[in-house]
């Protein structure tokens, strides 16, 4: 499957657009890998697009997915004797086994714990990274490192390097779509979905996912502003190419102006595609039901996984989910995963939240037969320690030495686990792997191979794996 | 490579290698790092290192050979690597794949290492050799470049003279001269940022001298917005910010110095090599001079991550953000001054460029005392603000008290609490203790040698004296008048007589209204204590001193009581008494706010006010008077005289607290503090917990002699002193070169080295070096001053030819330039450009009318700001004054940048950015289109029009002048008159700031 290649004819026919349009698309090419003919790949495509559910906060691994029974067995004794360790803001406490029982679950008997009910019927479909571990048990540089490699801030998402490699394959939609918790921003801000030094054509489009809400900054004037409707907007714009083709015709030649004047058609384009993608009234109610619609603790998300799906369904390429934020005045509960002080509280709300939207995604996609070439990848920044934190023992601090990661879908071989913790789950010691592999595996099933994917800057051609990074072929579907 | 050796290769080789082995075998004990490592570095570790293992196999460190069993150790017979080094008969060794193989010498040198035993020093790095050494062409000196002659009837302008020269020898001609239209909106443009006036453009077209031209540069070099304009090209380099980014991304409230720091440099255009020196050493240089200190706020522009570095309670968390910490300021300085990309080499050397990793941790450690951090400037700089501030505050007191004389203004006693003069002079939150009368800061709890029934005066003039009721019968005034018919009450006290809340109180809401608030006020009146104020002082203030007028005003005292505690049953008791006499009484409890109003006889002379708890426990017994107010009962009537004396003693005021505003924030800076430097060390694969040799201070050599700055000892100041005066050193061959080139790539879109931050084998080589010598060498011949390159640079022919080519200049002997030279990189006519995302914004308030000219100080905030553990900033539409400044004063959020600006392309300040991208999106065009800051400048710009021109067309004109410094075409005005009707003048102004024209620069 060739992805990147639009035949320029068939771009004409699609889009109706002009000598404009396709100065702007040769444009948004020239910022894109494929311009300099760099060949990016020796492999076919296995997925066509990503949908990447971040976790932020550090999700315990020990309570979810990697099923550690000799905690069990030392439940209650100290967890260093020695008082030697120091974790981020605290000393370790007691061992503290999972607080949710974990079962075997489908074919492949993988171990899940109840808080995923309804995640774990679809472990046949999931290939879990249990060796996965980060550079730094701080949130802020550790999302920065899950999502662009480096633990410094201003380096180019994964979504930015995808969407820079690739291109789009749609028209009417932005090629790589972010939707933040509602609640907030994660640890870190926007710099997480940055496009860093690449061209900022490959920063994320924020989608506003709340009901009632603009769904992409400046879609429509607003509301407020009486003086414009669509009438007068469309005289506007009528009058500007006007001016511009004026101004144009003195400086024939000059493509970045042509491609100004077709941004803004493609601006109206998404003044039509944006209301429709977001119209979730056009949706079954049985698919409203599955994504926990009408639930207050679960729609948020659901809605979340829904337009994932839809903007999957639209062509565009990458899409990051946040299940959690960091910058709220949220009071009652943790408003992400990092629990402290109490997991069976917060655990509790989001592992909910997300065994919803997650499960009722994979549903969804498989239904449509969208699945197999559709990357879904869940991931944390890090995981948590198997010791107790907190004075009743209830929460568990920062563990940048393990955590838990899984994909399914586009070329994902389901029903499997890859690597493994230490019997405590403190630190990934089989096949241990940062961020890296797990870019490089959903590069390659991309059809981009991992080290040709690269940007120079200051000094360096940059890569998404930096100068590391192996595809893990253990959780890939052979053909 | 040996592809076909003779076939008695072998025959040969054994010979030779007979003989040889006697000469070499001299040389033993072979030393891995003098003998072995150089041959893997030049032969090996290029494809084998730790990132590249070709085979699986890196040569970077010893394990690699060991773990694959290439070698054995005291036995080369039984050791593959040699194998693979070696030619079999008729072939060519396996290794190296790529490049010269190894020499026979070579061979034997390893072989005798691993009959040796093979020994590799642990922790020892084979590191790759740098693709470029102190040859490459950036590190040699700037050499001496005379000008290229001039030809007779062309331009003798030194640029031109360089840049025909490369011209002719493409066979290329420069394109003809801008019109001066466009040229005067270039200039204006790049030299300030902003759109000429239709009347400045008007001006200049009507000044046919011939150094018209030349005068307008002048011009625009001397006016204010000019540093400015260039204070945010270095901003972008500094990465500079206002918060701290990372996870908790807390205000730099002052921050904001360093970039005033950088505009008023550029302004008076401050030497180049002053500038970097004081930048990076200013506060040892002088100490006591607030402008060198404040410019070391460049070495703390950058991120910093709060939680790593103070939050965390790991040590190891906090090397680790440390170590990231510095890496981030050695960065910025030496790509800002050198365009060096030291940071390659925090791992091992850098592969590119001759700077060794421990070049790297030599340039570290001149930083390494260095913390970010909130700062005093100078010690004298505080305490001339604090002594100049009193003084204000006094005068400013005092004219208070004098006007409330005379307006006869409404008296607060919480003021009086608080130490005041009962107009506002008085101090929040301070107390007097019942107990003595003595005015204390500090919160207290349960009072100890509590004497109920003793009176104390007060050194407040308006305040008679305090006490501790005693049950039944207690002295309320210093006349000894007394109140008997007290409640019995504990005996016990709680904290002070309060300006506000007592301590711990629970609430200061009554009857809806927060009496802790600004605009109201409150004595916080914990039981048990009473306070009587001195009625005749307080007249005396409020009565109008006019012989004129005998009668003594009528006054009144009001005020609204609540109970502060949690307690909802009525439990305390507030008495109010006059002269002795009961006003009023209630017991109170938590839904309570008792509005209390009575007249106050002329006779009367002290106001008295009680809380008791009633013989029930003093628990909770917070009892608060809001806006206890005495005023005037009927408004003061006043004479002309009177008016007068008001009118000036207000403009006085007015004078004083402008003065007061002046004066600003207290002089602190967001920049770094010093302290002894700890012990550096190389870190081994940049890994923090791994240390390998300690290292000195010192700076790049680009040759086997190191740079060293002194030895460990060396002090901190004097670290940063010898790296400053190493950079701008007339001798260093890159400070000069960067940063002419920094401005040519501004003024022409494209630098003569196109890696304005990258001069090393990375980044691209210069289009023209021997200008770019001639410029470096000419900018210290001017003293640095970067003015005179501005000037030079702007003056040029090359840049104002005009930048549209007409099809019949384009052709000299046949030859297209797009053909020869599609980039422009020889500059056979000027670069369109787009306009920043600030300029964009600058440009629509300028148009609109309602650009704020306000220099300097703290910056604007089109933000709401909410406190939280990472706080939460939410943009809002810019649609006040303050908010209209110009966009270099933008307060700049890390974590949550302004969309709009952002989606204009505006960098987040988390990159260094040398250079800008420019990108055309959707997401722009709704910004401009739609964004509710445009749309309002729109209408604002409508009605800036429709006031200076009356019919249409002459309002069609004016918004053309504005926009474009042009008049409209016959089809613009058709369509224009055709949108006005139709839609409104909005409209028009809404499509002009969206068109191509408005954001692109011919």
């Amino acid at each position: 499957m060739k992805l990147q290649t639009i035949n320029r004819r068939q771009l004409l026919q699609q889009t109706g657009g002009g000598f404009g349009w396709l100065a702007l698309q040769t444009m948004l090419r020239q910022q894109s890998a494929q311009a300099a003919e760099e060949k990016l790949s020796d492999h076919p495509a296995r997925a066509k697009a990503v949908i990447q559910i971040f976790c932020p906060g550090g999700m315990s691994h020990i309570d979810t997915f990697d099923y550690k029974p000799a905690l069990a067995n030392r439940a209650g004794t100290p967890f260093d004797p020695t008082g030697k360790l120091q974790f981020f803001g605290s000393k370790p406490g007691n061992c503290q086994p999972t607080f949710w029982p974990f079962h075997q679950h489908g074919e492949s008997g993988l171990w899940m714990s109840e808080l995923f009910p309804k995640l774990a019927k679809h472990v046949d479909d999931i290939a879990f990274i249990y060796s996965m571990h980060s550079k730094t048990a701080l949130h802020g540089p550790a999302c920065f490192m899950m999502n662009t490699g480096f633990t410094l801030p201003g380096f180019p998402s994964m979504g930015s390097w995808v969407t820079y490699g690739l291109g789009s394959e749609s028209e009417d939609l932005p090629e790589f779509v972010v939707l933040p918790d509602p609640l907030g921003l994660p640890p870190g801000g926007t710099i997480n979905w940055g496009a860093g030094f690449l061209p900022a054509v490959h920063q994320a489009t924020t989608l506003d996912s709340r009901s009632g809400y603009q769904p992409i900054n400046d879609l429509f004037p607003p509301k407020s502003f009486t003086e414009v409707d669509e009438k007068s907007d469309q005289a506007g714009l009528d009058f500007l190419k006007t001016l511009n083709s004026q101004h144009l015709a003195n400086r024939q030649g000059n493509k970045d102006l042509e491609a100004r004047m077709s941004a803004y058609e493609m601006a109206a384009r998404l003044q039509l595609s944006a209301p429709e993608l977001t119209d979730l009234t056009l949706e079954s109610a049985t698919t409203h039901q599955q994504y926990g619609m009408g639930d207050e603790v679960t729609e948020p998300f659901g809605r979340q996984c829904l337009l994932a799906r839809r903007l999957v369904e639209r062509g565009v390429r990458f899409v990051q989910i946040y299940c959690g934020a960091e910058n709220t005045q949220a009071r009652e509960i943790r408003p992400n995963w990092d629990s402290h002080e109490d997991i069976v509280r917060d655990h509790g709300y989001w592992g909910r939240v997300l065994d919803s939207g997650a499960s009722a995604l994979l549903n969804d996609l498989q239904q449509r037969g969208m699945l197999d070439e559709t990357l879904v990848i869940c991931t944390t920044e890090f995981g948590r320690q198997p010791a107790a934190q907190a004075k009743r023992s209830t929460g568990r601090d920062h563990n940048a030495g393990a955590f838990t990661s899984w994909l399914a879908g586009g070329g994902i071989k389901g029903g499997v686990g890859y690597g493994a913790t230490d019997e405590l789950g403190f630190k990934a010691v089989e096949k241990p792997t940062y961020c890296y592999d797990l870019h490089a595996t959903a590069l390659h099933l991309l059809g981009i191979d991992h080290t040709k994917l690269s940007f120079y800057h200051n000094g360096i051609a940059r890569r998404l794996t930096d100068v590391h990074g192996h595809v893990i072929p253990e959780i890939i579907k052979s053909l | 490579m040996n592809a076909n050796p003779p076939t008695h290769f072998r025959f040969i080789y054994v010979v030779l290698w007979a003989s040889q082995l006697v000469q070499i075998a001299v040389a033993a004990p072979v030393d891995f790092v003098r003998d072995v490592a150089p041959i893997f570095q030049q032969h090996c570790v290029h494809c084998h290192n730790e990132s590249k293992t070709s085979g699986d196999l890196s040569l970077s460190q010893s394990k690699g050979l060991r773990e694959l069993d290439l070698i054995v150790p005291g036995k080369p017979a039984e050791s593959s690597l040699l194998d693979a080094i070696i030619a079999e008969e008729g072939e060519a060794s396996s290794m190296p794949e790529e490049g010269t193989p190894l020499t026979l010498k070579q061979v034997e040198v390893i072989r005798q290492w691993i009959a040796e035993g093979a020994k590799w020093p642990a922790d020892f790095v084979v590191q790759q050799k740098a693709k470029a050494d102190g040859t490459w062409w950036s590190l040699q000196p700037v050499a001496e470049v005379s000008l290229p002659d001039a030809k007779p009837t062309r331009s003798s302008h030194p640029i031109d003279l360089f840049i025909q020269r490369r011209l002719n020898k493409e066979g290329l001609t420069s394109s003809i001269p801008a019109d001066r239209r466009t040229l005067i909106r270039r200039v204006y443009y790049d030299l300030i940022g902003l759109s000429p006036t239709p009347e400045a453009v008007a001006e200049f077209l009507a000044d046919h001298n011939p150094d018209a031209y030349e005068r307008l540069v002048n011009r625009l070099l001397d006016s204010k917005h000019f540093g400015e304009r260039w204070a945010r090209h270095w901003l972008d380099i500094a990465h500079y910010g206002d918060t701290h980014g990372f996870e908790r991304d807390k205000l730099r409230d002052n921050a904001w110095r360093y970039r005033d720091y950088v505009i008023r440099s550029f302004n008076a255009d401050l030497p180049y090599d002053q500038f970097l020196r004081e930048q990076i050493a200013g506060d040892v240089i002088a100490p006591e001079d607030a402008k060198s200190v404040i410019a070391t706020g460049f070495l703390a522009a950058g991120p910093w991550d709060y939680v790593g570095q103070v939050e965390t309670k790991s040590l190891k968390i906090r090397r680790a953000a440390r170590a990231l910490d510095l890496d981030d300021m050695v960065t910025q300085v030496m790509t800002a001054t050198m365009a060096m990309t030291v940071n390659c080499a925090r791992c091992h050397d850098h592969k590119l460029d001759p700077i060794t990793q421990k070049e790297y941790y030599q340039l570290t450690a001149v930083f390494a005392g260095l913390k970010r951090s909130d700062r005093v400037i100078s010690e004298e700089s505080r305490k001339a603000y604090e002594a100049e501030k009193t003084r204000l505050e006094t005068a400013i007191n005092r004219v208070e008290v004098e006007i409330g004389q005379a307006e006869g203004r409404v008296f607060n006693l919480a003021d009086v609490v608080g130490n005041g003069n009962g107009l506002g002079a008085g101090k929040k939150d301070l107390g007097i203790d019942a107990r003595s009368g003595k005015f204390q800061d500090r919160p207290y709890g349960d009072l100890g040698n509590v004497k109920p029934g003793n009176y104390a005066g007060c050194t407040n003039q308006f305040i008679d004296g305090v006490f501790v009721p005693a049950g039944e019968r207690t002295q309320i005034t210093s006349t000894e008048l007394f109140a008997t018919d007290m409640p019995a009450n504990s005996g016990k006290a709680w904290d002070m007589i309060r300006n506000g809340p007592v301590s711990s109180q629970f609430s200061t809401t009554f009857g809806e209204i927060d009496y802790n608030l600004n605009g109201h006020s409150m004595i916080g009146l914990h039981a048990n204590a009473g306070i009587s104020f001195d009625v005749n002082a307080i007249r005396n203030v409020m009565i109008e001193i006019d012989s004129a007028r005998e009668e003594v005003a009528a006054i009144k005292f009001s005020t609204v009581v609540g109970y502060g505690g949690k307690t909802v049953a009525p439990s305390a008791e507030f008495r109010i008494y006059l002269d002795g006499e009961l006003q009023t009484s209630q017991r109170i409890g938590r839904n309570a706010a008792i509005s209390v109003d009575f007249q106050i006889p002329q006779k009367a002379q002290f106001l008295t006010l009680i809380s008791s708890d009633g013989g029930n426990g003093y628990g909770h017994d917070q009892v608060s008077f809001g806006d206890p107010h005495i005023s005037r009962t009927v408004p003061l009537e006043l004479t002309v005289q009177k008016k007068q004396q008001l009118a000036q003693l207000r403009q006085e005021r007015g004078k004083l607290k402008q003065e007061l505003a002046t004066l600003g924030e207290p002089p602190i800076l967001y920049g770094v503090v010093a302290e002894k430097p700890p012990a550096v060390h190389v870190l081994l694969r940049g890994d923090p917990e791994t240390a390998g040799e300690e290292v000195s201070p010192g700076g790049l050599s680009w040759s086997e002699t190191p740079r060293i700055f002194g030895d460990q000892q060396l002090g901190e100041g004097e670290r940063r002193l010898a790296l400053a005066e190493w950079i701008v050193d007339p001798s260093n061959p890159l400070t000069a070169r960067v940063i002419v080139n920094r401005l040519w790539h501004l003024h022409f879109g494209y630098g003569i080295v196109g890696t304005p931050s990258d001069f090393g084998y990375g980044g691209s080589q210069p289009s023209h070096p021997e200008l770019l010598d001639w410029l470096a060498a000419e900018l210290i011949r001017q003293n640095w001053s970067l003015k005179a390159i501005h000037r030079l640079i702007v003056t040029s022919e090359t840049y104002r030819q005009a930048s549209l080519r007409q099809e019949s200049a384009v052709v000299q002997d046949g030859t297209d330039p797009k053909l020869v030279d599609s980039d422009n990189r020889l500059l056979w006519r000027m670069n369109a450009r787009r306009l920043e995302a600030e300029a964009v914004r600058d440009s629509v308030l300028a148009v609109s009318g309602n650009l704020n000219q306000t220099m300097y100080g703290p910056g604007y905030r089109d933000f709401v700001y909410k406190e939280a553990y990472a706080p939460i900033y939410t943009y809002k539409t810019a649609d006040s004054p303050e908010l209209w400044r110009r966009s270099v004063y933008r307060f700049v959020v890390r974590t949550t940048p302004s969309p709009f600006m952002t989606a204009l392309d505006c960098p987040n300040p988390a990159n260094l950015t040398p250079k800008r991208n420019v990108t055309t999106t959707a997401l722009q065009s709704l910004a401009m289109y739609n964004n509710d800051f445009m749309l309002r400048q729109s209408r604002y710009w409508a009605e800036r029009i429709q006031r200076e021109a009356d019919e249409p067309d002459a309002q069609i004109d004016r918004a053309f002048q504005l926009a474009f410094v042009r008049s409209p075409t016959k089809l613009e005005l058709a369509s224009a008159r055709k949108l006005i009707a139709d839609q409104g003048l909005l409209h028009l102004c809404r499509a002009l700031l969206n068109a191509n024209e408005f954001v692109y620069l011919d």
